[in-house]
């Protein structure tokens, strides 16, 4: 046994301890998609028996209106949270100063990172709040009175764009304050005795450094603004009528609620492919290196 | 007109005081070599003059400009790091050319310099790969030719050989000074090895405490060091120190006793210390001779150990009651070098001996007490 096991350990020693990990993404993330994607050929309310329709489901999202309002409101989650990464690194290079009181400055902004995503939603569906909001007592300090942003159909998915974009930067922030940790100080004198400063510093020797940074804070802000269902659920459920919907929050939409779950399951697969596009980039990338060095 | 100079320089960081009221006038084409322990303030010093740390007082000139409060960039000056610190993400190409592009030098001009760097440093071969593609001796040539395409007014050297091993540390020490000798510029090394200091410098400057210790050349510091830490520092192995006390004094001359075998008598010296004044007395190993031919002072020993060196023999002799302070054995033996083969069997009884011209008289503050010696010319 225990020869056996000095012998083989090199490689059974890994295995036994991704074991488990392995398990759980096999049956909860690849058997549910592959479950996910059968079920979209089907006619299904959830507890019935399920009726193949082959690809009915798909041609009927195709004609569906509510799914362009979804597909475009996705879009402008990407466009808008692609502001999450630069907007972050701003703010880091900002805290990254040796001066008095900014390790508490910078503990204040990581007060959304604390709190739950729900809990940003409602508090700036109040902020939104056109009677007693923060939004509307600034606007009333100018004797104007504050748009109802949540029930603009135009407005309403910049304004949950916006709630949700303040835990993303500071997602953002903190990734690249730890990434300003790690610059290296030598490479910062070289580049000040080359007489680099200001932007051709940040441009030629600190972002250079910051790569591998900014292309997770990227990665995982374009998989944020593809999955936001939260914000949506919480601000508006939606609406006003399907106007600020998500592709995620129709799919919840159409199954929990319609109890279409084939349906459900064909928007779901359709936001897969859309988000396996990114994946297979970010897994490209992420891979790259090491094949490199290998 | 001085190259650089160096006025009563401080610097303290937070409580720690890292230099203190250092003053330098370095000339146009020397090659400095500043050494001392770790944490002497060697490398802060040297950051100092590259403007990449500020100074608490003091005033910095470079060709006669005051660069106390510039940018480094705007300082004439070049640096080397220890680390290299070449842009991983740039070519080598790319690397050296950084400095000219940013201060926008024409292309052709960056071009040219670039290529007579790659030229001098034997690189042209290399210059579209990265860093990481190169082995340490290169991109330490990089590193070198980043700064000679910027045609600095003083190049600055960190440690740039530590990373490298022995044979290619031998052979760009060779390569630094050459290339000092065709450039002409000034050069300030910072190093802790002794060897570099000892071959390369022009002018040695020692540093203890943030405190410039001595300033001269290698020769001159090695033979007639101020005090103490000098006589020390400099010389491997290092010189044997014998505590001892003055029994008598009459003008220049003194009688130091050491312990009970071991007795000097110093002439000529440069000021005479109180009898009954705690002295040390210094005699480096190369100034020892092991058996029976002593003339001046002797004691006896027993051979410890042999190190056969091929070309010297290193002998460790213990002396019993007579013991050395701070030797690199870490023990009380005296450290003898003899100058070809001598085989000694261990636990031998010898006899040490050395001529009183060749031993220093330290006073208790370690300053130097016994007259200069003649230094070798070169």
């Amino acid at each position: 046994m225990n020869r056996s096991w000095r012998r083989h350990r090199h490689w059974l020693a890994p295995t036994l301890f991704i074991l488990p990990g392995a398990l759980l993404f096999g049956v909860v993330i690849i058997l549910a998609s592959i479950r996910t994607i059968w079920v979209s050929f089907f006619d299904w309310d959830g507890v019935g028996p399920m009726q193949w329709v082959g690809l009915a489901n798909y041609q009927q999202l195709a004609a569906d209106p509510q799914f362009y309002v979804s597909l475009k409101n996705n879009v402008i989650w990407l466009v808008m949270f692609m502001l999450a990464p630069p907007l972050g690194l701003a703010l880091a290079l900002l805290l990254n100063q040796a001066i008095a009181g900014m390790k508490v400055l910078k503990s204040l902004f990581f007060v959304p990172l604390v709190l739950a995503s729900v809990t940003v939603g409602v508090v700036f569906t109040w902020v939104y709040d056109p009677t007693f909001g923060l939004l509307s007592l600034i606007y009333g300090w100018f004797g104007a009175t504050a748009p109802a942003l949540l029930s603009d159909e135009h407005l309403v998915s910049f304004a949950v764009v916006i709630a949700a974009l303040w835990p993303q930067v500071t997602f953002c922030l903190v990734l690249f304050l730890a990434g300003l940790n790690n610059l290296n100080e030598d490479l910062i004198g070289a580049g000040r005795v080359d007489g680099a400063r200001g932007f051709a510093m940040l441009l030629h020797i600190v972002l250079p450094q910051l790569r591998e940074v900014s292309f997770i804070a990227l990665a995982i802000t374009v998989i944020g603004a593809l999955r936001s269902f939260d914000m949506v659920a919480v601000m508006t459920s939606g609406g006003p009528f399907g106007s600020s919907t998500v592709l995620a929050y129709q799919m919840y939409e159409q199954s929990i609620f319609s109890y279409r779950f084939g349906y459900g399951a064909a928007i779901a697969t359709v936001l897969f492919a859309i988000m396996a596009v990114f994946i297979v980039w970010y897994l490209r990338t992420l891979l790259r290196p090491e094949q490199e060095t290998a | 007109m001085a190259s650089v100079e160096i006025q009563n320089v401080e610097k303290h960081y937070g409580g720690f005081h890292a230099l203190k009221d250092v003053s330098l006038t370095i000339d146009e084409g020397e090659f400095i070599v500043m050494v001392g322990p770790s944490g002497c303030g060697k490398s802060t010093l040297l950051k100092t003059i590259a403007g990449l740390e500020t100074v608490t007082s003091g005033r910095l000139q470079i060709k006669g400009r005051d660069v106390t409060h510039m940018e480094p960039g705007d300082r004439g000056i070049a640096m080397v790091f220890q680390s290299y610190a070449l842009y991983p993400h740039m070519t080598v190409e790319e690397n050296m050319g950084f400095g000219l592009r940013m201060a926008k030098r024409p292309k052709a001009e960056i071009d040219a310099a670039v290529a007579r760097a790659a030229q001098i440093l034997r690189l042209e071969e290399q210059l579209q790969k990265y860093p990481k593609q190169l082995s340490g001796g290169q991109r330490q040539r990089v590193a070198i030719g980043r700064a000679i395409t910027r045609s600095p007014d003083v190049f600055l050297f960190d440690e740039p050989l530590s990373n490298l091993d022995a044979a290619l540390r031998t052979q760009m020490r060779v390569e630094l000074s050459t290339l000092h000798d065709r450039l002409g510029s000034t050069m300030i090394y910072v190093t802790h090895d002794q060897v570099e200091a000892m071959t390369m410098a022009s002018r040695i400057v020692v540093l203890n405490g943030g405190r410039i210790e001595q300033v001269g050349a290698p020769l001159d510091l090695y033979t007639n060091p101020v005090n103490l830490f000098v006589a020390g520092f400099l010389g491997a192995p290092r010189m044997n120190f014998v505590a001892g006390h003055v029994t008598s004094a009459s003008g220049k001359a003194a009688s130091v006793t050491c312990g009970d075998s071991l007795k000097v008598d110093f002439v000529n010296l440069v000021e005479a210390p109180a009898v009954g004044a705690a002295v040390t007395v210094g005699v480096r190993p190369e100034k020892l001779r092991i058996g029976n031919q002593a003339t001046g002072p002797c004691f006896p020993a027993r051979v410890r150990l042999t190190e056969y060196l091929g070309r010297e023999t290193i002998v460790y002799a213990d002396a019993g009651a007579l013991t050395t302070s701070g030797s690199d054995s870490g023990t009380g033996v005296f450290t003898v070098q003899i100058g070809d083969i001598q085989p000694f069997m261990p636990d031998a009884p010898v006899t040490i001996g050395f001529d009183t011209d060749a031993a220093y008289l330290f006073a208790s503050d370690g300053k130097t007490l016994s007259a200069a010696k003649p230094v070798t010319k070169i």
